[in-house]
């Protein structure tokens, strides 16, 4: 299947930005079912400074700066990806998952740490009890484990209902098991901290996936999403894919981008900036397949909605009750990672703007250094 | 001879008995019984650092023995008070006047050394060489191939859950060059005499600056007894950590340069690097100072950006890179990590280095020592049990009440906390945490440490000994200093807690067996400098604290001025309703924001006792904002933010400044005020003169005066503005005070005796270009300042800030002072107002852009996406 992405990010400040530093997972990753071509990242204004370096996982990131002053960023990215369609595993005959997980213990090889790594609590999904126990169902001594794992991604597609009003970027993974609601990045870390807090490796996935207009409508300018979604290792060396969101294992309708231990690894875009004041964004994501391209033009961008949020400063800190309490008002502060199928994010709030803080003395004393 | 060569030897055996008798000294001898040791009891179950056996000195003390003898208690208090105070005034560490609660220094020094021979340091100084090798091996390693995990020399689990260690700054494919430059161990010593380590410092190792301090503070304490007794000098140590800085500046050309990465000025660990940095001879820089362009670090300068090439990092590795490295805390420098990865920047010690402070690490050293170096650790270090090892947790659980239990993870500035928090738990809580999470604990054999006399007043008592030893890298190898910080507590708590029950600081001496060279830390006279005069590279947040330091100076001087001329009045014997300068005065003193609004009011007789109990409040209260104290606390602020910019005795006034001017506003009364502010107003002219005669006139010199001159003009239009509001200005009292505020009272009666009158009063204050008080002089001085800051010779046309000057001195020049005054006569003050209102809106607009085009080149950061470092939903 092939598909040509666009991916388009823009940015817009209150006041001047007079410096800005960011880096970007936009690049689709190269991997056996998937390759690309034409790929274009255009970023306006034009960056002073832009460099390509792989992180730890392998993923292509993007750092670029822009030193002059603007009052708006525009960040797309652009690529013909071909994505074959993969050959799902025998569920039933996969190793046992308790076996995975002793085995994992003694391999130190370079693979089996890193999927030793992907078995660890990470920034995003901490291990709770909670996790075990809404996971343990599925996972009867002995069951071969991607049977296991597929059920319990049944389960939290059954279980949880996607809305993307009941959390934030911010909802820790346990709340999100007790609201029993939330989007696609929730219900990936979610699935994964189940895994995890089994002693199993699983990661978290970043990338697109196609949709499907409505029977006799014509597909909507940058109405598609991003989407997250996750992967597990077999224990002799293959990893599968599993869609929470959409109760699936992906075949050739999901895009990878990059992968990492969570959302926080693999953040399309990550940056530091200076000035700006408050702050709006807005994505615009467009999943074409390459038959529909020569059909036709999409429709005028009239139509299409746009994912408006507002993000906060950095040091906004809120609590998890000062959260809660907001939603359904509350801005999102970062950008989201949208599930399908794509529903409308509440319009942000104004984020408050951070004080300039001269001085704050950190507790502490010589010694502690 | 050869007595406690830190190896055990029984006691007495080599010891030599040394007793008041043999001493001939006659200063002792007259005052029997006045050792300095004398009220000292050993433990004979400790290894007693003094006595080999009871009343017998080890050998390496008995020359500071005998030269101190000769002191006698008496004398050797008084040196000690002197030092003290000393120290005090010119100590490193200075608290936030704003936060009283945040301790400097949280331990003082103590006038007796702790004394080691040169045979023992020897063999100290090997096993920390080897310990800081191996550390910076087992960091190449886990930041590189991790081959160690791969052998399974240490768990994958140990590592990967440490939050220490950050996937940016792992690179498999490029190991990691020299990660580990500066290290420190914790070191205590056990009944047998042995050395073990408690603990390593690898991120940025603090106290080498205390341990500098101790020694001078000790060397002008006792300037002979240092020499006497052969003690090895710690300036070799310095020019070590100098030539490695000099050695890591030399891939990137001749003329790289060298800054010291420190925290924010008011943070404990600031003074400290501050000090350093003065003795080395680097710049410092916060990390606001600092830019990155196109991968290389940049100082943000006046003159604009100076590139960095070396940075000795202070700064914890989480508050280095926001963009790739966040952490809790706000600040840094975005893109710092890849300015380092392309190579450009050197950071010392790099980034990620404190992994390995870690606790957990300390259960797998014996094993990495043998694995990498292939021999045995030549120092043990403290039996430690990490609880993710199965095995080790069963044992850890058994042996509950004979360990010490400890977060296998270090988190900096928390770790006080998290030990308090794990202290005040029950076995069984302890337990049970275990079980959750074993992997976060370790379990420690309690230490016991040795003892030595501490100095208490006129006596000696007993004191618990832990040595911080320093080591750099040099060569191959390392270089450690001869001494060290020794720290004292009176019990044997752990070294994290043993800061809150009143540690101790020794200095530590290490006896040379040769003679010992001089070494100079001052480049060799051959060597030629380029002159250098300009000061264009003076960094921006300098410049901008200079400017504001000058504007708080002006502005605590005029205030200070009002309220004492208002304070006169009120305390005079005359009657307060026969006053008439008295409603102008208050009006002036509310506009000015020391007394609330509410008592402008012509009528003055019946608010008077409201108005005499206000101002002690309005002048002391620290919570308040625009009082005279907290102006005083805001002016400190910002001369620690630039003390090493400014002279020492500069320095010293602001802080006896600091420190006097405090009195309790619900207590103090008029003549309160009237004492203190008499001594701020003497404190605050010192500061000026200083300022005058010994800054050099370079930029930073021009943006202090800008900051007076401007505030100056302000304080005083705004002075005579609110004044001239009140009808009758034109009487004689009311000018008199007017005068007297603005410190003119002198002039003019030299040039018109004791007639007053509004317009001489006016040109005098506003339009005299010879009276440094008046409008026109700030105007005139600051034309001239803002004519040699540094300018983009691109541009065309005249700088806003020259065309600001420009304007406001015509606008003065044109004005005739005696016919403002004949109009307000006449009724009319409207004027006089106006023009006083325009040079009042003038002038921020000038300080405004002069901030824009100047010093805003670094707003705070923020970030696009905000990233948690850490959740965990297991508490």
């Amino acid at each position: 299947m092939q598909y040509h992405l666009r991916h388009t990010t823009t940015y817009e400040y209150a006041d001047a930005v007079a410096v800005c530093k960011n880096l970007v997972h936009l690049t689709p990753r190269e991997t056996a079912s998937q390759t690309h071509q034409n790929f274009q990242l255009t970023v306006l204004p034009e960056p002073d400074f832009l460099t390509e370096k792989p992180d730890y996982f392998g993923n292509r990131r993007h750092f670029f700066a822009i030193n002059s002053v603007h009052y708006a960023l525009t960040i797309t990215c652009e690529s013909d990806v071909d994505v074959l369609p993969r050959v799902l595993p025998e569920l039933s005959r996969s190793k046992p998952w308790d076996k995975v997980v002793t085995d994992l213990a003694a391999d130190r090889s370079p693979d089996g740490l890193m999927a030793f790594l992907f078995s660890l609590p990470s920034a995003r999904i901490g291990s709770s009890k909670q996790l075990a126990q809404y996971a343990r169902p599925s996972f009867p001594p002995g069951r071969p484990l991607l049977e296991a794992v597929r059920d319990l991604v049944h389960r939290i597609n059954t279980d949880f209902e996607f809305d993307p009003r009941a959390t934030n970027v911010h909802t820790p993974v346990t709340e999100v098991l007790r609201l029993r609601r939330g989007v696609c990045q929730d219900f990936a870390h979610l699935a994964i901290g189940c895994l995890r807090s089994l002693g199993l490796p699983a990661r978290y996935v970043s990338g697109y996936v196609r949709t499907h207009p409505p029977e006799g409508q014509p597909r909507l300018v940058g109405a598609d999403a991003s989407h997250a979604w996750l992967s597990v290792t077999d224990g002799v060396g293959g990893w599968h894919d599993f869609d929470p969101t959409n109760d699936s294992m992906p075949t050739d309708e999901h895009i990878t981008v990059a992968w990492g231990r969570d959302y926080a690894d693999v953040c399309p875009i990550q940056g530091v900036f200076t000035g700006g004041g408050q702050h709006t964004l807005s994505v615009a994501v467009d999943v074409i397949p390459a038959e529909e391209l020569q059909d036709a033009t999409p429709r005028s961008p009239a139509q299409s909605q746009q994912q408006n949020q507002t993000i906060s400063a950095v040091g906004q800190q809120q609590s998890q009750q000062e959260q809660s309490q907001q939603q359904g008002q509350q801005q999102s502060q970062t950008p989201r990672i949208l599930p399908q199928p794509r529903q409308p994010q509440p319009r942000g709030q104004q984020g408050e703007e951070k004080k300039p803080g001269y001085f704050q003395p950190p507790p502490e004393i010589p010694w502690d250094v | 001879m050869g007595v406690a060569r830190g190896v055990g030897l029984p006691p007495g055996v080599g010891g030599v008995r040394l007793t008041l008798s043999m001493i001939s000294d006659p200063t002792l001898r007259s005052t029997p019984g006045q050792s300095l040791f004398g009220s000292y009891a050993g433990d004979p179950d400790l290894y007693d650092e003094i006595y080999a056996e009871p009343g017998v000195l080890r050998t390496h003390w008995q020359a500071f023995a005998q030269a101190t003898s000769k002191f006698g208690v008496q004398d050797f208090s008084r040196r000690w008070a002197q030092a003290r105070r000393l120290l005090q005034e010119n100590s490193l560490a200075y608290p936030d006047p704003r936060n009283r609660d945040v301790q400097s220094r949280p331990w003082d020094l103590d006038p007796l050394p702790l004394i080691l021979n040169a045979e023992e340091w020897r063999s100290l100084s090997d096993a920390l060489q080897q310990r800081a090798t191996l550390l910076n091996l087992v960091l190449q390693d886990l930041f590189g191939p991790q081959r160690l995990l791969q052998g399974g020399d240490l768990p994958a689990s140990l590592v990967y859950r440490h939050l220490g260690f950050r996937l940016p700054l792992a690179s498999p494919a490029t190991p990691p060059a020299q990660m580990l430059h500066f290290y420190a161990a914790d070191l205590a010593r056990a009944p047998d005499g042995k050395w073990w380590v408690m603990g390593d410092r690898s991120e940025a190792p603090s106290g080498t600056g205390y341990a500098l301090e101790n020694r001078i503070a000790l060397s002008r304490m006792m300037p002979t007894v240092p020499r006497q007794c052969q003690i090895m000098r710690l300036a070799p140590f310095f020019k070590s950590v100098q030539d490695r800085l000099a050695e890591l500046a030399a891939p990137h050309g001749e003329n790289a340069q060298t800054v010291m990465l420190s925290p924010r000025a008011g943070s404990p660990h600031y003074f400290e690097a501050a000090y350093l940095a003065r003795y080395l001879g680097y710049p410092v820089a916060e990390s606001g100072d600092l830019a990155v362009r196109d991968n290389q670090v940049y100082l943000k300068t006046l003159g604009g950006l100076s590139p960095v090439n070396v940075l000795m990092r202070r700064l914890n590795t989480d508050e280095c890179d926001p963009l790739e490295l966040p952490g809790q805390a706000a600040g840094g420098v975005a893109g710092l990590l890849q300015a380092a990865q392309s190579g450009s920047v050197t950071i010392a010690n790099s980034l990620g280095s404190g992994l390995i402070e870690s606790p957990a690490f300390m259960a797998f050293m014996p094993k990495l020592c043998q694995r990498l170096l292939g021999e045995p650790l030549k120092m043990p270090g403290v039996a430690t049990w990490w609880c993710g090892d199965p095995d080790a947790k069963r044992y850890v659980l058994e042996h509950l009440d004979d360990l010490t239990i400890k977060p296998a993870y270090r988190r900096r500035s928390r770790e006080r906390d998290d030990t308090k928090e794990l202290r005040q738990l029950t076995p069984e809580q302890i337990a049970k945490r275990i079980e959750r999470t074993p992997e976060r604990f370790v379990a420690q054999e309690r230490v016991v440490r040795s003892i030595a006399p501490v100095w208490n007043e006129t006596a000696t008592e007993t004191g618990y000994i832990a040595l911080r030893s320093f080591a750099v890298a040099s060569g191959d190898s390392y270089q450690v200093m001869p001494g060290g910080l020794a720290r004292v507590s009176k019990s044997h708590s752990p070294l994290e807690l043993s800061v809150l029950e009143g540690e101790r600081s020794k200095d530590t001496w290490v006896i040379s067996d040769g003679p010992v060279p001089s070494v100079s830390l001052l480049n060799p006279a051959q060597a030629d400098i380029a002159l250098s005069r300009a000061g264009a590279d003076l960094p921006s947040r300098v410049a901008e604290s200079l400017f504001w330091l000058g504007r708080q100076v002006e502005r605590a001087e005029s205030q200070a001025r009002l309220v004492r001329t208002v304070t006169l009045r009120l305390t005079s014997d005359e009657e307060a309703d026969r006053l008439p300068e008295l409603p102008p005065l208050v009006r002036a003193l509310a506009e000015l924001g020391q007394i609330e609004p509410d008592f402008v009011l012509d009528i003055m007789k019946p608010q008077l006792p409201a108005i005499e109990n206000q101002l002690p409040l309005a002048v002391f209260d620290d919570t308040q904002m625009g009082t005279l104290r907290s102006l005083v606390s805001g002016l400190t602020m910002q001369a620690l933010g630039v003390r090493d910019r400014m002279s020492i005795d500069c320095w010293r006034v602001i802080r006896q400044m600091n420190e006097r001017f405090v009195a309790d506003p619900a207590t103090a009364d008029l003549a309160d005020v009237l004492e203190k502010i008499d001594a701020l107003m003497v404190n605050l002219s010192a500061v000026s003169g200083l300022v005058v005669e010994s800054m050099t006139r370079t930029q930073g010199w021009r943006f202090l005066k800008l900051g007076q001159r401007i505030e100056r003009a302000v304080q005083t239009a705004t002075l005579i503005h609110a004044m001239v509001e009140c009808p009758g200005m034109n009487e004689h009292a009311p000018l008199e005070a007017l005068l007297e505020v603005a410190d003119s009272l002198m002039t003019y009666r030299s040039r018109y005796l004791s007639r007053m009158k509004l317009g001489p009063v006016l040109d005098l204050l506003i339009t005299d270009e010879s009276n440094p008080r008046s409008i026109a002089f700030q105007i005139v001085d600051c034309e001239n300042l803002v004519a040699e800051l540094p300018q983009d010779q691109s541009l065309r046309g005249t700088p806003i800030e020259q065309q600001l000057t420009h304007t406001l001195l015509n606008r003065v020049r044109r004005t005739d002072s005696q016919h403002l005054a004949r109009n307000y006569e006449a009724g009319a003050s409207g004027p006089l107002l106006l023009l006083l209102s325009d040079v009042s809106k003038m002038l921020p607009k000038l300080s405004d852009a002069i901030s824009h085009k100047y010093l805003i080149h670094s707003g705070d950061v923020q970030r696009l996406t905000e990233l948690d470092t850490e959740s965990d939903t297991d508490e």
